[in-house]
């Protein structure tokens, strides 16, 4: 184990019921670092959660945590590794692990003040008041100690989980969904707020989301999860520039799709042919995908699209729908020509060009670096 | 709506049906009988009534909140005929007026006058005396109620609650003899000579006996009739002899079981033709004999079985001058803390 | 009763008050609260550790600590007594085996005592202390769990300080549906010789003939159970926070071999003694003593019993959905007053609620038979307190709380969106209920049925003293049996009553595994 990672997932595999719902999992984390899991739902992504929590126990494979043992304010590790096999269990209340609940999970008979203190009870009385007083101001809940959770406001809850799980110090800190229950508009603004608590405090944190936005907000780095494997782990900038698998790029929904051939060093699609230069080694490409993939898809995003008056012959698409955006307007294109094994539907094209709805127009793809998935495996190697 | 008018005359005739049942009671050859004693104690009786008369007899049967039940029906009660199992039910009846006085030749012919109410509403079908059980390792004894206080037998005498009729009306006699102080008195004796806090009835009594828990007990005489004929039980009634108390005295105290017409009986002929039937010779032999009770008509010999228990001289005081002290006897046994 | 109360006499009143009756009061507190304790003990305990741990065969006991539920208390005590007496065949044995000859040569306990009694009613009445909380145990937000065991808490501390507070109310429920069983209860503690307040509403009724100050008595015994009621509602305001989750996964506590074993003997204990050892009793009495005869004998009684309790149960069923969906649709403030009133009618002594309807169809009664005769009608005689009418309706009083629970606990699971959609859709109140509601609540009105239909069955004083001519239910066969010491002839009904008894346990146990 690195002396920088702070926790390492080898080879896990969880079943529960008999159902296998995680394979061959791999994954570390940095400290300091905010990892984000993202994923369809059912894909495993709260399994692995609660498995690094302590509440599933892995059926093979590993885990590694280091714990912080100290409880001083200031978060100073004291190497010290727990091993979690299939053979040596470590309870969850052994980990130094703080989780935040989809529903925040808060004791509904007690008052925020105990909620708070639930988990350093045993300090001295005052160093609980001074831990709290603390996170109250963190965390902007001063005068609501004597308040039970159900008299808080939904944004309220959240940051009364987030103290009653940071007042212990954990080492890692846990979150379920932790936005999903929060006002869309206010999403933005309280995720850029936590995630700056979540930095003054240097905390290392996992967190579950199904949503794209809240992964590229609130993450140091993400990981995608389909069908109980994790498919890539990067920073967000990396997954988005080279998605590894089209599960992953279709997930992210990093551009739009639309079918090609890969016919001798060449690929074709419903508007041509795609163009190429000495910088690109296509043939290269086109043997690494299965020449005769049937469900090869091509990422296309609306930069590497050109818009070009080609005249009434050359037109090869037409708008199907129209909105505005604050990038301009929005179009949805599709392929004229819809007998074609390779036509397509629903390509996003962003254009300040006023077109009108119906009007077909003719397109290109501009030469860059093109990414091609074959959407019929799962994993490509 | 159309099933609330669908449900409404369901109800309707659900309530039609009630009123055809009740009134299908009120036919002419019925007699209805409210008893204190078991229906299936008297049923052959009935039976036999029945075959010979052709009236139907109805039964219910309740120990308690009879009377209530038949105050609150009043006029339209369709009682004929009350049977108890004590005197103190004949004489709540009789206190709430809802008996009415017969005054059959036949029944003021064949009823001794102390077993009857002197206005004629109630009359007594059979006697039972509160007898004295004791066990027979303590040899023939003879024994006096009033021995029941005596410390010789501290902690060996089993009896089940004072606040039981039966006990009741002892403690009423015990009062009619001696009078309030001494009764008290002596129930507080009796008290500290219990083995065990009253409890249970009289079969389990006779049954402490037997093991060894107590030697003296109180019971009705038929109980023990009832014990030797039962398989199970005739052992526990085989080690007690069968005391009549006060014999060289006043005499044993007897209760009796007995009958009344209902202030308001609809089939007044026919419950005037049962109670005639009830004191008949063969009515009085075959009751007694079901309950193993002494027969009140004197001219009818009880059961072999319970004649062979032998004569003897019963209390001469009428029942209604005991029964007078029922409350105060009441009131003396929570005094005294009988039952705690 | 109220009313008559008022003229109750003083002097009665005052001479109970220096002799027995402080002695009666405290015999009914200590019993109430020793019922109530070892309730919860036997209850809270045994739901803790089906749901929570991995005891040995829980689910065979998961159901099976139901069963008590299915015995008449009066029997139990009768069967008890009968056993554990200086008499009984335990005790008998005992000598037997040692050689003693009398009471001073060993000690064993005294059943007919107020422990004796508090122990075998608690192990009949237990099962609603286990069944409440069980369930609230299983429907908890499992997260809220997850989170005391990573604040620090294991798993039994955190199931301890977050999961047992958090079933308090429906523990609190529980404990005073006992707490009412119990002092409304007068055949069965007058097994044990215990006396209680009942036993002195029943003494200044029947022995001083002194029905004013006997329901002056039962008054006050019935403010006692208003008070409890009123106190477990207060309780329970505010407090619901059941998972809207269902199938959560429980994380089980890891027993030793020893405490597997140990807990498991402690709920088989429970079973054995408040189901199973009764039970065969039963069986052994009928086996010995039953014939065709009996078999027979049974039909009538048996009918009797079953039309009823269906009359009973149909017609409670009828009026707590009415309640139910009132209180659910209507925005009156005072909608939840007729509920709580008639959750009253379950802590009534059944005797004492004859009393009561004797005393109200009595005069009615009368009014319908003088109109009739102004009228020229024949008369119809006593058409409400003289038929099952009234029966019927003593139970529709007394069982009404039952059904109202279960069916107003159903209406609960409805999400209140599901009243607003079908007008959404444009149909109307009556459609909605018929075909939303009613198919939703089809479980809740089944159980509630049942549940009534049962204790109708198992209903005793009522029947006694309301009943018409010639007409026996089972539970009365049984008693009269009873009271004669001759139990063994009735132990067929007996058995029939338990076994009707199981049904609805069976058909909740059934009904959950499918949820």
């Amino acid at each position: 184990m690195g002396a920088n990672e702070l926790l390492s997932v080898k080879q896990l595999s969880v079943k529960l019921h008999n159902n296998v719902i995680l394979s061959d999992t791999h994954l570390t984390l940095n400290f300091g670092d905010i990892l984000g899991l993202v994923g369809p739902s059912g894909c495993g992504k709260t399994t692995l959660l609660n498995t690094i929590a302590g509440f599933n126990t892995p059926s093979t494979g590993e885990l590694n945590i280091k714990r912080n043992n100290s409880n001083s304010a200031n978060l100073v590790v004291q190497e010290n590794v727990l091993t979690i096999t299939p053979f040596s269990h470590v309870e969850p209340q052994h980990r130094n692990i703080g989780m935040i609940f989809q529903d925040y999970a808060l004791f509904p008979h007690l008052s925020v003040e105990k909620n708070i203190c639930f988990g350093i009870n045993k300090l001295p009385k005052s160093e609980q008041k001074s831990r709290m007083t603390d996170l109250l101001h963190l965390l902007k809940l001063t005068g609501l100690e004597a308040r039970f959770p159900h008299q808080l406001s939904g944004g309220q809850q959240q940051r009364v989980a987030i103290a009653r799980a940071l007042a212990p110090q954990p080492t890692l800190l846990l979150l379920d969904e932790p936005f999903s229950n929060i006002d869309a508009r206010l999403r933005n603004e309280l995720m850029l707020e936590m995630r700056q608590i979540l930095k003054q405090l240097k905390m290392s944190a996992i967190f579950v989301t199904h949503s794209k936005d809240e992964v590229f907000t609130f993450a140091d780095k993400i990981a995608v999860m389909h069908k109980g494997s994790i498919l890539q782990i990067g920073s967000p900038a990396e997954v988005c520039q080279s998605p590894n698998s089209w599960q992953v790029a279709d997930f992210l929904q990093l551009g739009s799709w639309i079918p090609v051939k890969a016919i001798n060093g060449q690929f074709q699609s419903a508007v041509g042919e795609l163009p190429s230069t000495e910088d690109i080694d296509l043939e290269e490409n086109t043997v690494k995908y299965k020449e005769y993939s049937p469900k090869l898809q091509l990422l296309l995003k609306s930069q590497a699209i050109e818009y070009y008056e080609g005249g009434f012959e050359k037109n090869n698409v037409q708008v199907d729908n129209i909105s505005i955006t604050e990038h301009g307007f929005h179009y949805l294109l599709s392929s004229i020509d819809r007998d074609l094994s390779l036509s397509f539907e629903q390509l996003s094209f962003y254009s300040n060009f006023l077109l009108t709805l119906g009007q077909r127009i003719a397109i290109k793809i501009k030469i860059h670096d093109y990414q091609v998935f074959d959407s019929y495996d799962d994993i490509l190697g | 709506m159309q099933k609330i008018t669908s449900i409404r005359k369901n109800l309707f005739l659900i309530f039609a049906g009630f009123i055809f049942i009740s009134s299908s009671l009120q036919a002419n050859d019925e007699v209805n009988v409210y008893s204190y004693r078991q229906a299936f104690l008297v049923k052959p009786l009935f039976d036999i009534f029945t075959e010979k008369t052709g009236i139907k007899v109805n039964v219910i049967f309740a120990k308690k909140g009879m009377a209530e039940r038949l105050a609150r029906e009043g006029k339209y009660s369709p009682a004929d005929i009350l049977l108890t199992t004590d005197i103190s039910r004949l004489i709540e009846l009789h206190d709430r007026d809802l008996l009415q006085a017969y005054s059959s030749k036949t029944l003021l012919d064949v009823i001794p006058r102390q077993y009857r109410a002197t206005d004629n509403t109630w009359y007594a079908l059979t006697t039972r005396v509160r007898n004295i059980y004791s066990a027979k390792r303590l040899g023939a004894i003879d024994i006096n109620y009033e021995d029941l206080a005596d410390t010789k037998y501290k902690g060996r005498i089993c009896t089940r609650s004072g606040k039981h009729s039966y006990n009741i009306a002892l403690v009423a006699s015990m009062i009619a003899a001696h009078g309030e102080a001494d009764t008290l008195t002596w129930l507080e004796k009796f008290k500290l000579n219990l083995a065990r806090k009253p409890q249970g009835n009289d079969r389990g009594q006779v049954q402490a006996i037997h093991q060894n828990l107590c030697d003296i007990a109180l019971g009705n005489s038929y109980y023990f009739g009832k014990m030797l004929v039962d398989e199970k039980q005739k052992l526990w009634a085989d080690s007690v002899y069968i005391n009549f108390p006060n014999q060289n005295n006043r005499g044993a105290h007897v209760n009796i079981s007995g009958m009344g017409m209902a202030k308001y009986a609809p089939n007044n002929e026919n419950a005037k033709a049962l109670m005639e039937f009830l004191v008949s010779k063969d009515a009085q032999k075959l009751y007694a004999e079901t309950n193993m009770e002494y027969p009140v008509r004197t001219d009818v010999m009880p059961s072999n079985l319970v004649a062979s228990w032998g004569d003897f001289k019963a209390d001469s005081l009428s029942l209604e001058s005991i029964a007078k002290y029922r409350k105060e006897a009441l009131k003396l046994i929570d005094k005294a803390k009988f039952d705690l | 009763m109220l009313f008559a109360s008022l003229g109750s006499s003083s002097d009665l009143f005052s001479h109970l008050w220096q002799t027995v009756l402080p002695v009666y009061i405290s015999n009914t507190l200590v019993l109430g609260v020793l019922v109530v304790f070892l309730s919860l003990v036997f209850g809270t305990f045994s739901a803790a550790f089906i749901v929570h741990t991995n005891v040995f065969g829980k689910k065979f006991l998961r159901w099976l600590l139901l069963l008590p539920l299915a015995m008449p208390a009066y029997l139990v005590a009768y069967l008890y007594t009968d056993m554990f007496d200086y008499a009984g065949p335990i005790q008998r044995t005992l000598r037997g085996w040692f050689d003693w000859q009398s009471p001073s040569d060993y000690w064993f306990f005294d059943i007919r005592t107020l422990p004796g009694a508090g122990i075998v009613i608690s192990l009949v009445l237990f099962p609603y202390v286990y069944m409440l909380t069980r369930t609230a145990l299983e429907q908890q937000d499992q997260n809220l769990l997850r989170a005391g065991r990573l604040l620090g808490l294991s798993a039994t501390k955190s199931f301890l300080s977050v999961a047992l507070p958090l079933a308090r109310p429906a523990i609190a429920i529980s404990a005073s549906l006992v707490l009412m069983e119990t002092l409304a209860d007068f055949a069965t503690v007058n097994y044990f010789a215990v006396n209680t307040l009942t036993t002195a509403v029943y003494d200044t009724w029947l022995g001083y003939d002194d029905l004013a100050t006997a329901n002056a008595l039962a008054s006050i015994l019935m403010l006692l159970i208003l008070f409890v009621v009123v106190a477990e509602q207060r309780a329970r305001a505010g407090q619901n926070h059941q998972s809207n989750r269902p199938n959560q996964h429980i994380e089980i506590i890891k027993l030793s071999l020893f405490q597997q074993l140990f807990i498991s003997g402690f709920c088989w204990i429970l079973v054995l003694a408040g189901f199973l050892l009764p039970f065969a009793l039963l069986v052994i009495m009928a086996v010995e003593y039953s014939n065709m005869a009996q078999l027979t004998n049974l039909v009538s009684p048996g009918l009797n019993s079953i039309e009823v309790s269906f009359y009973a149960a149909t017609i409670v069923t009828f009026f707590a959905l009415l309640l139910g969906l009132y209180h659910r649709l209507s925005i009156d403030k005072w909608r939840i007053l007729p509920s709580s009133l008639v959750g009253i009618g379950y802590a009534v002594p059944g005797t004492v609620l004859a009393m009561a309807l004797l005393a109200s169809f009595g005069p009615l009664d009368h009014f319908i038979n003088d109109i009739a005769r102004t009228l020229q009608f024949k008369e119809p005689g006593l058409v409400l307190s003289g038929t099952i009418f009234a029966v019927v309706f003593a139970f529709v009083v007394r069982f009404s709380a039952i059904a109202n629970g279960t069916i107003s606990s159903g209406i609960k699971q409805i999400p209140h969106s599901v009243d607003l959609a079908p007008a959404s859709l444009g149909v109307g109140v009556g459609q909605m209920l018929k075909k939303v509601h009613l198919p939703i609540l089809r479980p809740s009105i089944f159980v509630a049925w049942l549940l009534v239909f049962v204790e109708s069955m198992k209903e005793l004083s009522a029947v006694l003293l309301l009943r018409p001519f010639n007409f026996d239910t089972l539970s009365i066969q049984i008693y009269q049996l009873i009271s004669d010491e001759m139990l063994e002839q009735g132990a067929l009904s007996a058995i029939l009553i338990v076994l009707l008894g199981l049904l609805p346990i069976i058909w909740l146990n059934r009904s959950k595994e499918l949820s």
